[in-house]
């Protein structure tokens, strides 16, 4: 497929700014990022081998519907009212590998690599994960309306929230 | 404790006088090495572990490896349907036979050297055994593989023993077995685990996690802020039914109760103020037709958490959940959280119950993290041992000795019930048990 270059530059700037956002702690400008029916889904292992595969059916790491769920996770993040939360780990994510793999009609995929080296109360830690995105273009942009995070750890240390993700 | 482990030293930890109002724990029984080591000889390998779910091993053939203390098994289900347990060991050099944790295999075949098993222990082929053995007389079968010594199961959950000395499962559980019963009898056809698990590492002791799952007392501080988070959630998108959460008992005074059931297993409910959320509330009138009121009133209005002595703990709350516990030291241990449904439920119910269990249950949800970060504090602070002793206290004038209405309607035996689930009185029969395994002599 010939994809044209300025789409490419439009999604890897997407992709490099929406982690950037979580690093810097810019969360309402993160969620802005997302559509308002966007899916957001963190699928757990079935087996050494595999995610699950049906997040409705199955259970998952994280599953929202729509943004109302990570809208949660800003939520309560900002209360200052959870105790994984308080002190926020640091994190700087690393993305990398960003390919636009289809485009049709207003919609686009894309995939990328990223790895998270965090540094809370415990000390640091590095966690990687494959990312699965779908975009939607409209008249401001493109949106994201799916991000899918295959998180290879399993055995996890400590709190996952979305900004470990 | 410094240095070797002493079982005169132990005696003195649980410092039980409930008479004079007091129960406390010195917190060494977290942090010291010595002691962990004791634990897994004289508790885990001892006593009834916690392995397995039976629909984890479906067919004949499947296999799901799980540990006794340092001892690696595996469940495997039989021909005839039965379930044998073996240590998961090669009998040739050690190597672990399983390939994953739970997989359907034909033979168990050891990817060493190639020595196989079949699925009922014995060991039916050795590679290039006539070059190494000779041909005469050479018997096999002392190489088959070691079964432990007890397997039992109780309703679907599947417990086993290393030692051939034991009570049976059913005087083990005692009253547990009754809260175990008021999970299984939602369904006719049984209970089954939801494809998908979470696996993660509390910097913390393993009896921290017991004693976390069982204490009401931290509901209304640590979780508050779930359920604001999802009050919030459910005003700003108008939520209505099983998509809301059962909040009542996170931010209010609700009834609740405590038991201490016996042989250091322990328990919690609280009421729920709105059980229409729960996903069971959709077979209320099945349940109502098939099951004795006392039984149905407990089932939909009671959210329930029990610890079961030394390893696994079963809620069923607006969700459930199976929560294995295992040692790796003295600060250190893994979970694994797994969820657990009524066969042949309905997609909405199934669907509603996984999405509260991702709510709040997972290292990655919003209420088992706050979880954590609290159990690991209380980690780190029980290394000051100029401030030793935990205090159990709360609710030791107020309890009843045996039963209270609530035990008596369904039948289970406590040997002490509190009236609110902050009550800490629950913790004493898990520290007497705990003392009574690490004095034991063989």
């Amino acid at each position: 497929m010939d994809i044209e270059t300025d789409l490419k530059h439009e999604v890897a700037d997407l992709v490099n700014l929406e982690t950037t956002l979580l690093d810097r702690r810019e969360w309402d400008d993160w969620v802005d990022l997302f559509a308002e029916d966007a899916v957001y889904w963190v699928p757990s292992w079935a087996n050494e081998e595999d995610t699950v595969s049906d997040p409705e059916t199955q259970l998952n790491l994280m599953y929202f519907r729509n943004r109302g769920g990570i809208e949660d996770r800003v939520f309560r993040i900002e209360s200052r009212d959870s105790y994984a939360s308080l002190p926020l780990d640091r994190t700087v994510h690393i993305v990398s590998n960003i390919l636009v793999s289809n485009v049709k009609g207003d919609e686009i995929s894309a995939t990328a690599n990223c790895l998270v080296h965090s540094f809370g109360k415990h000390g640091s830690q590095n966690r990687a994960s494959l990312y699965d995105f779908k975009f939607r273009k409209s008249d401001i942009g493109l949106k994201i309306i799916m991000k899918k995070i295959t998180l290879i750890d399993d055995m996890l240390e400590g709190p996952v929230d979305i900004y470990h993700l | 404790m410094d240095g070797s482990y002493q079982k005169s030293g132990l005696e003195a930890l649980v410092d039980d006088r409930v008479d004079e109002g007091v129960f406390r724990v010195d917190r060494s029984v977290y942090t010291d090495q010595d002691i962990f080591d004791a634990e897994i000889e004289q508790i885990f390998e001892k006593g009834w572990v916690y392995l397995c779910h039976e629909s984890q091993v479906p067919d004949a053939g499947s296999y799901f490896a799980s540990d006794i203390g340092r001892h690696p098994v595996v469940v495997v289900r039989q021909k005839d349907d039965s379930l044998s347990c073996f240590i998961n060991v090669c009998s040739h050099r050690g190597a672990l036979l399983t390939p994953k944790k739970q997989d359907k295999a034909t033979t168990l075949t050891c990817r060493f050297h190639g020595w196989s098993y079949s699925c009922d222990g014995r060991c039916i082929r050795i590679k290039n055994e006539k070059e190494g053995f000779g041909e005469e007389g050479f018997d096999r079968s002392q190489y088959n593989l070691r079964p432990i010594a007890k397997l039992a199961n109780y309703r679907g959950f599947i417990f086993g023993c290393l030692k051939d000395d034991v009570e049976p499962i059913e005087e083990y559980l005692g009253a547990a077995a009754t809260w175990i019963d008021l999970m299984v009898e939602q369904s006719p056809e049984g209970l089954e685990v939801v494809p998908g698990s979470s696996t993660y590492v509390i910097r913390g002791n393993w009896k921290m996690q017991l004693e976390n799952s069982v204490d009401g007392y931290h509901v209304s501080t640590v979780h508050r802020v779930f359920a604001s988070t999802v009050r919030n959630r459910e005003e700003r998108e108008s939520l209505q039914g099983l998509k809301q959460t059962e909040g009542g008992r996170l931010v209010g005074i609700v009834p609740s109760g405590a038991y201490d059931l016996g042989n250091g297993h322990m328990s919690i409910w609280a009421q729920h103020t709105t059980p229409e959320r729960r996903p069971i509330f959709k077979k209320k009138n099945w349940l109502e037709k098939n099951l004795p009121p006392a039984h149905v009133q407990w089932i939909l209005e009671k959210g329930r958490n029990l610890a079961i002595f030394p390893n696994v703990m079963l809620m069923d709350n607006p969700s459930t959940q199976i929560r294995y516990v295992k040692p790796i030291s003295a600060d250190r241990a893994e979970v694994t959280v797994y969820c657990i449904a009524p066969v042949g439920e309905d997609a909405e119910a199934r669907s509603a119950r996984l999405r509260k269990f991702e709510d709040f249950y997972l290292t990655a949800g919003m209420a088992t993290s706050d979880d954590m970060a609290a159990l690991e504090d209380t980690m780190a602070g029980s290394r000051a041992s100029q401030t030793k002793w935990n205090d159990f206290n709360r609710g030791i004038q107020t309890m009843t000795h045996g039963p209270d209405e609530g035990a008596k309607a369904v039948g289970f035996d406590p040997v002490s019930s509190s009236e609110s689930w902050e009550n800490e009185t629950l913790f004493f029969g898990f520290y007497r048990r705990w003392r009574e395994m690490m004095l034991a002599q063989e």
